[in-house]
């Protein structure tokens, strides 16, 4: 168990900033998470295959568009939006027909959808290896003090709080943000004022799956585009809209806040059993606050 | 009355038919269960394709003793449950003569312990644990790859001649990430008593983002890595070790990261600098089998031969060559013709040590390059290390062996 020798502060705050921006990745595909969540009432399940789906898309695009820099930006932008309309397709067609229905229909339809999108991703893109390169400028590190940091980790550092400030403007400062939030506390009541609750619920539903689709086209270029990475975030992705409190956008980011650091700290301070640390944070989260770190707004 | 005689009829033409079928001359059937889907498929279809080839010349040229040979492959998605499922799967149902694969050495012992209990050959194709042969070793597997015991030798014994003081270990978490990791440390230390182990980091096997990992092991800034990934984690930590400027920092020496399989996934990503040991290249020797063997090979598939197709190569003709032997096509008897049986393959002859049914590979130590040919990396400053030297000597597998029993 090798613990002092490599822990200096240099090290530590290097780990935080790598921490923090695996938060970002986090932060995005829960937030979307809880939008669904709280303004629905969907335990979104495929939220997972949907991060999943924005990975694979980035790589597509980005090879079609000649497998370069600016491709890859133009990806990020392409996937999420596909993914949003993707979400959209589902929702007017199937998932609008079941709002009226008791919430295990709802989870269950989105499970046997996440296990749809599964399989869909294995039949179009194949079970091989896929490997999507960042572009020239942000391979490598740059030195911070002695330790060197990712570029790339330093750009999900810059996104992470954009989109943050991106997600607050459009809940509280535009109309339709508004209007979710309502719909959130008071469906009924919104309905009673004359909005089109179902074009509403829509709306709220790509965002959350853009977002998702999002998530995955930023983490493509880090890691290993395969099946399975479904099922790991959907599972990080619930734990911290839990522990942050179901419905709460901020609780989202106080959640993979905790969760990405406790992470890369793990990593550190304790190798041998690194991966139980942000686990063991939710647990404490949950022991002390079992109805999750911020009001909840269900 | 009619349907009767319609239904008499379709009863004889059934029983006849089964009849014909079993005086038919049996296939010998060859299962392969291994990994063909994720990050392992970039190794596993070399060897499944080369076998194929081989399967095919020994068919048209009539077969083992008269009989054609079948292969049967089944995915096992790097998971034991499913592979042993598969296995004995074609064991109860296909009756599989041999068995082979896996390429993780987790499943490869499952599944040697499973042939062990039912009797029937195992050819391990790509795991490298070196309890395979070793410790865990019995009658009824065999290698024809090398094992970490070997790679452990060849790479302490490049290591040994580097300057470097301080490691570090890093690697996949199960069987064969151990067995590496250890085997290339416990040989170091012999050869080069000064070197310090600064600590170690394993990581579930399929972890998808290494970013943290790699910036707390350059927080302890070790002279060298010792990388010990397997075939889930070897390709996407190459990759995170360029992305992150990490392989440029500090030195890494990982098995495969010479070898074709893992180079071409990667692609012009690959690091440079990166020392590995390989077994098989396409480029050295280059010998007039070896042109050969990579000529065949391209005709057929359209691209390199790596070491899986090496490996697939050596079990398809130990097969043949081990029949031949026996006469007959009994499990038992293939396993005494196989005990110390010879072959000549594109890098010359290869034995079957009788005593722990391991295949005496040579290992070829490099350094990865960029060069303009290839639209991958190669492996420049190679030395060889000969099979004879590399395999352990018997009497530490038979005290390895004393000690599993007790």
């Amino acid at each position: 168990m090798i613990f002092a020798p490599q822990v200096t502060l240099t090290a530590l705050g290097q780990q935080i900033l790598v921490g923090l921006s695996k938060t970002t990745i986090l932060f995005i595909v829960s937030s979307g998470l809880s939008l669904v969540l709280g303004v629905l009432r969907i335990p979104n399940v495929a939220h997972g295959a949907l991060y999943m789906i924005g990975a694979f898309l980035a790589f597509t695009f980005t090879q079609y568009m000649g497998g370069s820099g600016p491709a890859f930006f133009a990806a990020l932008l392409l996937a999420p939006a596909a993914v949003a309309l993707l979400s959209l397709l589902v929702e007017r067609t199937m998932l609008s027909r079941l709002y009226e229905r008791e919430h295990m229909m709802l989870m269950l339809f989105t499970f046997s959808l996440a296990l749809v999108f599964g399989d869909l991703v294995k039949m179009v893109w194949g079970s091989d290896y896929r490997s999507l390169s960042l572009p020239e400028g942000f391979q490598g590190s740059f030195m911070i003090g002695t330790l060197p940091m990712p570029r790339y980790s330093m750009f999900l550092l810059v996104v992470g709080p954009l989109v943050a400030a991106g997600l607050w403007y459009l809940t509280n400062r535009t109309k339709i943000g508004k209007i979710a939030r309502a719909a959130a506390v008071h469906r009924e009541m919104v309905g009673a004022v004359g909005i089109n609750v179902s074009w509403v619920f829509a709306a709220v539903f790509m965002i959350g799956c853009y977002l998702a689709g999002l998530g995955g086209a930023l983490v493509a270029p880090t890691q290993n585009i395969s099946q399975g990475m479904d099922h790991t975030i959907i599972i990080e992705a619930f734990l911290i809209v839990i522990a942050g409190g179901l419905g709460n956008i901020w609780g989202a980011l106080l959640g993979a806040l905790i969760f990405g650091v406790a992470d890369s700290v793990g990593v550190l301070v304790w190798p041998q059993f690194a991966i139980v640390f942000p686990y063991v944070a939710v647990i404490v989260i949950l022991t002390l606050r079992p109805s999750g770190l911020l009001k909840s707004t269900w | 009355m009619r349907r009767t005689k319609l239904i008499g009829l379709a009863l004889t033409l059934c029983v006849g038919l089964a009849v014909a079928g079993s005086a038919m001359a049996k296939n010998i059937k060859v299962g392969i269960v291994d990994t063909y889907s994720g990050p392992p498929s970039a190794y596993t279809n070399d060897v499944r394709d080369s076998f194929a080839l081989q399967v095919e010349k020994i068919n048209a040229a009539g077969g083992i003793l008269g009989n054609q040979v079948e292969v049967i492959t089944r995915d096992d998605k790097y998971k034991a449950d499913i592979a042993l499922g598969e296995a004995k799967e074609l064991l109860i149902k296909e009756e599989v003569d041999i068995l082979m694969g896996s390429i993780n050495s987790a499943i490869a012992l499952a599944i040697s312990d499973l042939c062990k209990k039912e009797k029937v050959p195992y050819i391990v194709s790509f795991s490298k644990s070196d309890n395979i042969t070793g410790a865990k070793g019995h009658r009824y597997v065999f290698a024809v790859t090398e094992n970490t015991a070997m790679i452990g030798k060849a790479g302490a014994e490049a290591l040994a001649k580097k300057p470097y003081k301080n490691y570090w270990i890093a690697g996949d978490d199960y069987e064969y990430g151990h067995a590496v990791g250890g085997d290339v440390w416990a040989y170091l230390q012999k050869l080069r008593p000064d070197v310090k182990l600064l600590g170690e980091t394993w990581w579930k096997v399929g972890t998808p983002d290494f970013t943290s990992y790699i910036t707390a092991i350059q927080a302890a800034k070790p002279d060298a890595v010792i990388v010990a990934t397997g075939g889930a984690g070897c390709i996407p930590f190459l990759k995170a070790a360029k992305a992150t400027g990490f392989a440029a920092q500090v030195p890494i020496f990982m098995h495969t990261a010479t070898e074709l399989s893992t180079l071409k996934a990667i692609g012009p990503d690959a690091p440079e600098g990166v020392m590995g040991t390989a077994n098989y290249m396409f480029y050295y020797p280059d010998t007039q089998a070896n042109k050969d063997f990579v000529k065949e090979f391209k005709a057929k598939y359209n691209r390199e031969p790596a070491v899986g197709a090496y490996y697939g190569y050596l079990a398809a003709n130990f097969i043949k060559s081990a029949y031949a032997k026996a006469g007959k096509v009994d499990k038992e008897a293939f396993i005494d013709a196989l005990e110390g049986m010879k072959v000549t393959g594109p890098l010359g002859e290869v034995e079957m040590r009788a005593f722990d049914h391991q295949a005496m590979l040579s290992m070829f130590m490099g350094v990865t390059k960029k060069v303009p040919d290839y639209p991958f990396l190669i492996a420049t400053e190679i030395v060889t290390v000969p099979g004879a030297d590399a395999i352990p000597p018997i009497d530490v597998i038979k005290k390895a062996r004393e000690k599993a029993q007790q």
